[in-house]
């Protein structure tokens, strides 16, 4: 069940970026959200190097090795490093877990000798298959969490993950521009599943005295924004898209409920809404993720990070050096800029030129500009009745949002596209159970492998 | 604090995706009678309640390859042609698609028999990426176009493409895969099925898979993008070979 009831924040213009109103300390003297950013540097190993324990705890050695050597060459105070998990990585903890412990000996290594501020997130990854097997009772389940305690015991500070229930149904919705699958598969399904998974990531946590971090949308809002994709794309319309956005930004503040302390997810673009309501840090990812995919809002997205992320960079070499090594020189450099403001006094200037940069670039920047973010909040917790009853309420406010601002340019296709989820939001049943009675019919029938019982229904 | 304001965005973003807005003719098609107007409307709209009953009354008046070729194939070429002049967006193509589906399947329980397809495609999702919707697209637009889809899932060892590639000798096999470090079990497909005398296309994409690295074993053909399935399998059944795919769509 829903637990926020108000709003971490008395208004929008109270956020920015550098400070949360629940900081977190974790690893080598890093506090998130207590006055200042940080980068968060997510590199990704070659393939092949997955073949074995060896090879890939081999690569990652050398890719932290990187970050932390260009960190010290042009003076980054401090730096989170994650470790997302390839599959290889959480189907085989042991091998999750030896690269943690590495990783942590190279930070220990240079925050004594240079007092390099440091921590590492490990992000499991969830490669559950919801049409076809019990998302709750399953091997992949059971191995997932044996990861999370693997990592946890070999020295990840925060523990996160990007969990994937009701991607059965989302997959299905998304490309069917189908706004009730979206709030079903999102909103109740995705809610439903955050609440059995973080209840034991969180004791995971507890157990070894880690961090509870964050889950993100990633599979499936991510998944609409990303097809979305540019201005001559035609995959998905932007302003649907953007409804999926603010539909996870109802979901994702599951794991905050159930016990998760941040800093989120880098790639939760809802995570804005979720520092709204919960004043936990938020990592976000924008221009500097473009290494990794594209977006329309590479500025407006840093306004209120807390820590700031490049998405994943496969590991390479560059004229500059490794891209490992290249990435974290550029989040250093964009997280000084961000600190620079905060010493003189000018962070609300900054945030508003970042604000402003991408506002109406597009619908998912509109939506996720503070203001309108805010607003989104203030939807989901005045709704807080039932998962369906805030995602319904998160979508309905983005969609009133973008049709009510003339400053957001839309083609007719777009705003059709818009006019017509409101209009399927708006006939959608006020109870919680007559929904979810109405989804199982349909999708059942529809969605190969959907099983209501898989999430308790 | 006071909030800065900006009169003019021009010369921070150019919104090209108004640019060429409503330069598309619309829809164009007609069929011969009215009933058939209908189902093909249906389509054309992704009307997937209706088209079960117009195709179950036209069916008593009219001969179901008719129905089929007359309304709903034609129905989504028209679909097909929106979609490449920018009218439509993915999402009507899925729905016409489903539509379309539907009306052959009533019809096909008519006559008794299923109509004949264009040929075999075998599609998969690489051993550990749960990633499909990729996958999900291609099955749907070479559905769309007449082409039987041999779907194996997703996180499919390498074993099982190459089992179905033997069993039901398609004219291409393909492989999704969202991440570099699960796409590497493509190079052994490849392989496997080098070794077997198997050298149909092998067309990959998806996520961070790349032009370089799929060009760069035998078979492989890398797919930009999943609306190109349907044209690289027409090429595949006139016989074209993946070495002139790969010269056709790559490089």
């Amino acid at each position: 069940m829903p637990k926020f009831e108000k709003m971490a924040y008395d208004s929008a213009e109270e956020m920015i970026f550098g400070t949360a109103k629940s900081p977190v300390q974790y690893g080598r003297d890093f506090v998130v959200g207590g006055g200042y950013v940080y980068p968060e540097l997510v590199p990704h190993p070659r393939p092949g190097t997955e073949k074995s324990q060896k090879t890939l705890v081999k690569e990652y050695e050398k890719m932290v090795t990187d970050v932390l050597d260009r960190c010290v060459a042009i003076g980054i105070p401090g730096i989170q490093v994650e470790l997302e998990h390839v599959y290889q990585m959480t189907k085989n903890p042991a091998w999750g877990g030896e690269i943690a412990a590495q990783v942590k000996r190279l930070m220990e290594n240079y925050h004594r000798k240079y007092g390099l501020k440091s921590a590492i997130r490990a992000t499991i990854a969830d490669y559950r298959k919801p049409d076809e097997e019990k998302v709750w009772d399953s091997l992949a389940l059971e191995t997932m969490l044996e990861a999370f305690e693997a990592s946890a015991a070999g020295g990840a500070d925060n523990l996160s993950i990007e969990t994937v229930g009701g991607k059965e149904i989302t997959d299905y919705a998304i490309v069917r521009q189908d706004i009730r699958g979206v709030v079903f598969g999102i909103g109740v399904l995705g809610s439903l599943d955050m609440e059995y998974t973080w209840k034991k990531i969180v004791k995971i946590a507890d157990k070894y005295g880690v961090t509870p971090g964050g889950d993100t949308n990633c599979a499936q809002a991510n998944v609409a924004m990303f097809m979305a994709g540019g201005y001559q794309d035609r995959s998905v319309p932007h302003s649907f898209a953007a409804l999926t956005r603010a539909v996870a930004a109802a979901r994702s503040l599951v794991a905050y409920e159930q016990g998760a302390k941040g800093p989120t997810k880098d790639c939760g673009y809802e995570d804005v809404v979720t520092k709204a309501i919960t004043g936990v840090p938020i990592a976000m990812e924008g221009k500097t993720s473009a290494c990794a995919h594209s977006d329309l809002l590479g500025n407006l997205v840093m306004a209120c990070c807390d820590l700031w992320s490049n998405e994943a960079v496969e590991y390479h070499d560059m004229f500059g050096g490794t891209t490992t090594a290249v990435f974290a020189e550029i989040l250093g450099y964009d997280v000084a800029l961000m600190n620079t403001a905060i010493e003189l006094g000018k962070a609300r200037d900054l945030q508003q030129m970042m604000v402003l940069s991408d506002k109406y670039r597009d619908h998912h920047g509109f939506i996720l500009a503070p203001d309108n973010a805010y607003e989104i909040g203030k939807a989901i917790v005045a709704n807080n009745g039932s998962y369906y009853a805030r995602s319904r309420a998160a979508a309905m406010k983005a969609g009133e949002l973008m049709l009510g601002d003339p400053l957001l340019r839309m083609s007719a296709f777009e705003k059709e596209a818009l006019q017509s989820s409101m209009a399927q939001l708006e006939a959608m049943p006020e109870n919680e159970q007559d929904f979810i009675d109405n989804c199982c019919e349909i999708y059942k029938k529809q969605v190969r492998g959907f099983e209501p019982k898989n999430y308790g229904l | 604090m006071e909030a800065l304001a900006i009169s003019n965005y021009d010369n921070i973003f150019k919104r090209y995706d108004l640019v060429s807005e409503g330069s598309g003719q619309g829809i164009m098609a007609t069929a011969k009678d009215a009933d058939l107007q209908k189902i093909m409307e249906c389509v054309i709209e992704g009307e997937t309640d209706d088209i079960l009953g117009l195709v179950d009354e036209a069916l008593t008046k009219l001969d179901p390859m008719v129905i089929i070729n007359d309304a709903l194939i034609k129905g989504m070429n028209e679909v097909s042609r929106l979609w490449d002049e920018g009218t439509y967006y993915l999402p009507q193509v899925i729905l016409a698609s489903d539509a379309m589906l539907a009306g052959i399947e009533l019809c096909e329980k008519k006559m008794g028999k299923s109509m004949e397809k264009k040929g075999i495609v075998v599609t998969h999702t690489a051993e550990g990426d749960i990633h499909d919707l990729g996958q999900k697209i291609v099955n749907a637009l070479l559905r769309a176009n007449g082409y039987e889809v041999i779907d194996l899932g997703k996180d499919v060892p390498v074993d099982t493409v190459v089992n179905a590639v033997k069993q039901y000798k398609p004219v291409m096999v393909t492989g999704t895969a969202l991440m570099t470090t699960t796409m590497t079990a493509f190079e052994k497909i490849s392989n496997r099925l080098s070794a077997a005398g198997l050298e149909i296309p092998f067309v990959c994409g998806g996520g961070a898979v790349s032009e370089e690295y799929v060009t760069g074993y035998k078979l492989g053909v890398f797919g930009k993008d999943a609306s190109q399935a349907p044209g690289m399998a027409a090429d595949a059944v006139n016989g074209g070979t993946w070495q002139e795919l790969r010269e056709k769509y790559n490089g």
